[in-house]
């Protein structure tokens, strides 16, 4: 899953909420049904998580021969050597799916078929700084640049600030994610030699807390940031922008503008205000997506955060790996949803039934 | 709104022409070193990391650094192109009986912490091996009995008479006693100060690169002649023709271009690694009738598939399981032209003939009117092998058998061919640098598994007494020269019995610089594979020289 | 989904908007309806034209390419000249006929993919919204199962599972992976016209559930349903152009996604054939945004304060 994961979440929700108050026991029993309905679902999530890369044919240990055997013949004793070394997993399927429960419960996902001996909890946490800082930061200007751009659009309908972020925005995220960190990269990594071309920070430094390193983490994050950005800021272009248009012409907008307020007054104050809450929940189903990565981005530049793990993971059928980052990039958009959930269930009422 | 739309739909059309226009014109990509690489520096892609590299040198591990191989040395390095054999920590072995192998120790070599090489490590990593087999990846102790070691030699007692055993058994890695004994676990080791015998020892490590500084205390220090190996976690094809490195193993498409051209003094040398062949599923019908395996041979232009599958960078295949033409000397000279087969569509239907199938219509058809038909699996992503099938596919289509291709992820396709569930199946054999094991993995009905069980070797699921045979009695055979002529006979076996259809040579894909160093192998000078990984380019690192040596 | 969707918020005002409309017009005027409402945007208009024009050139394509898809023999990595005008690949093919070949492939997955996940999505969505308790919450269960495992991945175990399927499997696959958005949308539009008076009346004049949702309710999410069709297509598109570039698709077939993949294969940047990178994406780019366009007209459909022109 990439950085821009807008679901449609809550949004069937009017774009001018009214907060009301009511029965806490209401409140309470809204919660609570919530929460059973995520944990069944984490369960449901957690289990597809268990057999889904068991439907995949073939075992880690033919994963890893078939790297081998493009070198030519492996030998007799490899495979069972190859076997023992990545841990594959033994036991009947249940065996092994109490096994994975107990991973789960206590967080401890054992060691990586693909990078052993390292244990996946290692991995994982050398890659999730990367992605957070880098998908994170960029979802958040994403959406603060475009709610602007959004909002502008609508309040100046028609003219060049309406025509121009509008059609730029639906052309560039329609451009499919590798092909524009593609093109980036060989223009102005390779041709341009303007940035670097693959990696987190210089070959030669290591991960610190310095501003020297913060700089160079940053100038190489920047091309991976770019095509993110370019790519996804149209949508919450569109989506502002429709959202904020349909405001404008409800009735309070009006009689705001009626008694006699500023046009900019109205337009920031009152319908942006409301019109952003239904962005509001993709932003948080987004944020909820940002521990996902992006693979495909992170591939292209060789940045090593979780979507570039994850690619290996998936393709090496590396299952203690896969488990885990499936769990987590699930728990997360989970709780994202349900923190949406909770949240309008607080600003509308209307959506508790 | 009228007027902005055609100007837009304007924009986007002449978008579209200065697109094309573009196109016309290319861009050449030139390599500029690092300018703060210096001279004496070496600049390699031998090592990728995922994408960050991890600090493991433990050399029996699959995920070990590749620089390992640069640390660690065996006692013979055996080259799998020319299947010749180099002393290495050992200056020689030899076999008094076939089931008794001494290899004589060398003298002088010292560990890179400065303590002496001694046969009690030979025997020390041996034992590791056996203590721990998940490191034991070429199986050794399927063969050893037991060891023993005098002051200068180490004994190695088979289980059986297998004289093709000694040289798996002396290219296994050393590691010193003196530190691996203390390790409480080795089998999770991960060996982060690595301490060899080879060549190189670490340098600067860190996740995206590291470097590796020249053994002072070597014992052929006088014969390495870079200083510094640089090896990047990162090196994309476009890495590698830009930033001026001086050694690759990559097929880089239009590689006289993309490569050559990209300035550098590059130059490049593909040696045959291996036959990319089809493996015909015996134990069905009809691939267990040999006419309709000569059939399906002859109606193959194995030229246009090696053309098609590596940009005509590889020759076409012999029908012998032997590399040319860097192991000439092994060939059978009986068999004709080389074992090469030229296609014959017309020698080739009457095989078919025979075998009970006739062209009707332009379609293969049998007795019954059933066309013959089949699929070639091969795996998603080996691209080569994928557009070779393809080529094969077009060229049995025009005698009307009806071809279809499968490709399975890499898991998935191994899975199929080691249960033997395919009709014809693409894939790799010999190029090991032994004829023994060339032959054996491929024609050994000691690995014969019925269908549904996993095969190690032998895919195809030959069985012929006369071949067993030859294989037990190359075990055997002490003397090369009648080595020599069992590897005759083998050669024999597979030309006139088709158990494989050879295609053409897999690629070792030496990409090289001459800019800062010269003397890597070459087809003027093959002393070597010119591969980045495993135990040769011990032999290529001690065999360069520095230009402004020359 | 994979990469990129339609902002949810145009869905979400298109539902509210469209809860205002009467109940059940005639099939025929809704069709000339849209299509007139959609005309009348500019950008639609835009939207239409390239997409007609793709079409176009997806049909004609053995009329219009100069050499077969997969016919090779030509200069390997050629530059452009007046034979092949946007060069030819490393394995001698030419460009410009496997771009207009492609077209074909690209847009009968499009159209596919997106059909059938919006038919999905209809059928689940519109029971979901309709039926209540235990029913609901088994879908509800479902639908967010299917939200929150995380799309490209799944798409790849699917893919591995289902390889040598071919284009049928990458359908599929983005069917699978793509039609629970739609779903949850369209419910949410269901639970609030069934509220309404005009199916109130209908239950109590005794119609059966069935014929509620699908004759009094589905003819007033026309436009929803319209715009779910061209998001999801967009979204197949996308993740088809993935999935092949990743090399999980068929990579015999000639079709944009996969030319991009042959292209990163034998590293079209490094021996010049940048056209062979540059050409398919911008198609596929192309291709979406007419999509996207052409939503623009959609949204004008219910809501006449998108309409071009409207300013409030």
């Amino acid at each position: 899953m990439t950085s821009v994961t807008i679901a449609p979440g809550s949004a069937d929700i009017s774009a001018a909420p009214r907060i009301t108050g009511s029965g806490k026991g209401r409140a309470w029993a809204y919660v609570a049904r919530k929460a059973g309905l995520l944990l069944l679902t984490l369960w449901a999530a957690i289990t597809l998580n268990f057999i889904l890369p068991r439907l995949m044919p073939g075992s880690p240990a033919d994963a890893a021969l078939a790297k081998l055997a493009q070198n030519g013949p492996v030998s007799d004793a490899t495979k069972a050597a190859i076997e023992a070394q990545l841990g594959v997993p033994t036991g009947n399927i249940l065996e092994q799916y109490v096994a994975y429960l107990h991973q789960v419960v206590t967080l401890d996902f054992g060691v990586s078929y693909t990078f052993y001996p390292q244990s996946v909890s290692e991995l994982v946490s050398t890659a999730l700084p990367y992605t957070l800082v880098l998908v994170g930061v960029v979802t958040i200007i994403a959406f603060v640049l475009g709610t602007l751009l959004g909002v502008l659009a609508a309040w100046k309908r028609g003219t060049w600030l309406d025509t121009l972020p509008t059609l730029a925005g639906s052309f560039a995220s329609a451009f499919p994610y590798f092909w524009t960190a593609l093109l980036l990269l060989f223009f102005a990594g390779y041709v341009g030699r303007l940035f670097p071309t693959s990696g987190a920070y210089g070959p030669t430094a290591s991960p610190q807390f310095t501003l020297g390193f913060l700089g160079d983490a940053i100038y190489h994050a920047a091309l991976p940031a770019l095509t993110i950005l370019i790519t996804s800021l149209g949508s919450w272009i569109l989506g502002m922008r429709n959202t904020m248009i349909s405001t404008i012409g409800d009735d309070y907008v009006t009689f705001a503008e009626a008694n006699g307020l500023k046009p900019r007054t109205v337009a920031l104050r009152y319908a942006a205000r409301n019109a952003i809450l239904p962005n509001l929940t993709s932003f948080g189903l987004a944020l909820g997506g940002v521990v996902g990565g992006s693979i495909l981005v992170e591939r292209v530049f060789g940045y090593p955060g979780i979507g570039y793990l994850l690619f290996n993971a998936v393709t090496n059928q590396d299952y203690p790996l896969m488990q885990a980052l499936f769990l987590m990039i699930t728990v997360s958009v989970l709780i994202a949803n349900f923190l949406v959930d909770i949240l309008y269930g607080v600003l509308d009422p209307r959506t508790r039934r | 709104m009228k007027h902005p739309t055609r100007r837009r739909l304007g924009a986007l059309v002449s978008a579209i022409m200065l697109t094309t226009g573009l196109a016309a014109c290319s861009i050449q990509i030139e390599s500029a070193p690092d300018p703060s690489i210096p001279k004496d520096t070496m600049l390699v892609a031998a090592d990728n990391g995922s994408p960050l590299f991890e600090r493991n040198f433990n050399p029996y591990m699959t995920n070990k650094r590749t620089a390992a191989f640069y640390m660690y040395e065996p006692l013979v390095v055996l080259d799998n192109v020319t299947g010749e054999e180099h002393p290495w920590l050992a200056t020689g072995y030899a076999l008094p009986d076939p089931s008794t192998v001494v290899f004589t120790i060398r003298d002088g070599v010292k560990w890179s912490d400065g303590k002496p090489f001694t046969p009690k490590d030979v025997a020390f990593s041996f034992d590791l091996l056996k203590k721990y087999p998940t490191f034991d990846l070429q199986g050794i102790w399927t063969y050893i009995d037991t060891v023993e070691t005098s002051d200068t030699t180490v004994t190695v007692h088979l289980k059986a008479p297998d004289v093709p055993a000694a040289q798996l058994i002396a290219t296994t890695l050393i590691v010193p006693e003196h530190i691996w004994k203390d390790v409480p676990d080795p089998s999770t080791f991960r060996n982060p100060d690595p301490v060899g015998t080879g060549p190189y020892t670490l340098g600067n490590f860190a996740a995206q690169q590291y470097t590796i500084d020249k053994n002072p205390t070597y014992w052929q220090a006088d014969k390495v002649a870079a200083e510094h190996i640089i090896l990047p976690a990162t090196n994309t094809q476009l890495d590698v023709a830009t930033k001026g490195y001086d050694w690759a193993y990559s097929f880089i498409s239009d590689v006289d271009g993309a490569w050559v051209g990209a300035g550098n003094k590059n130059t490049y040398w593909f040696p045959p690694g291996g036959t990319v062949a089809l493996f015909p599923n015996l134990t069905k019908a009809p691939f267990n009738d040999l006419n309709v395996r000569q059939g399906l041979s002859l109606a193959l232009d194995r030229k246009a598939v090696g053309d098609s599958a590596a940009e005509g960078y590889m020759d076409v295949a012999g029908q012998t399981n032997i590399l040319l033409p860097y192991q000439q000397s092994l060939l059978d000279p009986s068999i004709p032209d080389s074992g090469l087969v030229t296609q014959n569509q017309q020698k080739a239907l009457e095989y078919f003939a025979q075998a009970g199938y006739t062209q009707q219509g332009g379609k293969l058809v049998d007795a019954s009117g059933t066309q013959l038909s089949f699929t070639i699996t091969t795996a998603n992503g080996y691209n080569d092998w994928l557009k070779g099938v393809q080529e094969v596919q077009k060229q049995w289509g025009a005698i009307g058998i009806d071809v279809k291709v499968s490709s399975p992820q890499p898991a998935a396709y191994q899975l199929a061919l080691r249960n033997g569930e395919y009709d014809l199946a693409m894939g790799g054999t010999g190029g090991t640098g032994s004829i023994f094991r060339d032959f054996n993995s491929l024609l050994s009905s000691d690995y014969l598994k019925p269908v549904g069980q996993e095969a190690t070797n032998n895919f195809e699921r030959y069985s012929n007494p006369e071949a067993d045979d030859l294989l037990a009695q190359y075990k055997l055979a002490v003397d090369p020269e009648k080595q020599k002529q069992l590897g005759y006979q083998l050669q024999n076996v597979v030309y006139n019995d088709l158990p494989i259809l050879s295609l053409y040579y897999g690629g070792s894909w030496g990409l090289m610089s001459d800019a800062k160093f010269t003397g890597w192998p070459s087809a003027a000078d093959p002393y070597a594979s010119p591969k980045t990984y495993e135990s040769t380019p011990l032999l290529v690192l001690t065999h360069l020289k520095k230009v402004n040596d020359d | 989904m994979s990469t990129q969707s339609i902002p949810p918020s145009t869905r979400a005002v298109r539902a509210i908007e469209e809860a205002s409309i009467a109940p059940a017009p005639s099939p025929l005027k809704v069709v000339l309806r849209v299509a007139s409402t959609v005309w009348s945007n500019g950008k639609a208009r835009i939207g239409i034209i390239i997409l007609g024009l793709m079409i176009l050139i997806a049909v004609f394509a053995p009329l219009l390419a100069p050499y077969g898809a997969r016919q090779n023999g030509f200069d390997r990595s050629a530059d452009a000249s007046a034979a092949h005008w946007l060069g030819t690949t490393a394995a001698g093919e030419d460009v410009l006929s496997q771009l207009i070949w492609g077209a074909q492939i690209s847009i009968f997955v499009g159209l596919v993919a997106g059909l059938l996940s919006t038919v999905i999505a209809v059928l689940v969505g519109l029971s979901w919204g309709y039926v209540r308790g235990f029913g609901a919450d088994v879908i509800n269960f479902i639908v967010n199962l299917f939200l929150v495992i995380p799309g490209l991945p799944l798409m790849i175990v699917i893919a591995a599972y289902l390889s040598g399927g071919g284009i049928g499997m990458i359908i599929v696959v983005v069917v699978i992976t793509g039609w629970a958005w739609g779903a949850r949308v369209l419910r949410s539009q269901t639970q609030s016209l069934r509220s309404r008076d005009f199916v109130t009346a209908a239950v109590f004049s005794g119609e059966r559930p069935f014929r509620i949702v699908f004759r009094e309710i589905l003819p007033n999410m026309t436009s929803l349903i319209v715009g779910n069709f061209f998001g999801a297509a967009t979204a197949a598109i996308l993740a088809e152009a993935g999935l092949e570039y990743l090399g999980l698709g068929d990579t015999t077939v000639v079709s944009w996604g996969t030319m991009l993949f042959w292209a990163q294969n034998s590293n079209a940047l490094l021996t010049g054939q940048w056209a062979l990178l540059f050409a398919p994406g911008l198609c596929i780019a192309l291709l979406a945004t007419s999509l996207t366009l052409i939503n623009f007209g959609v949204d004008g459909i219910s809501n006449p304060r998108l309409r071009e022109g409207s300013k409030r």
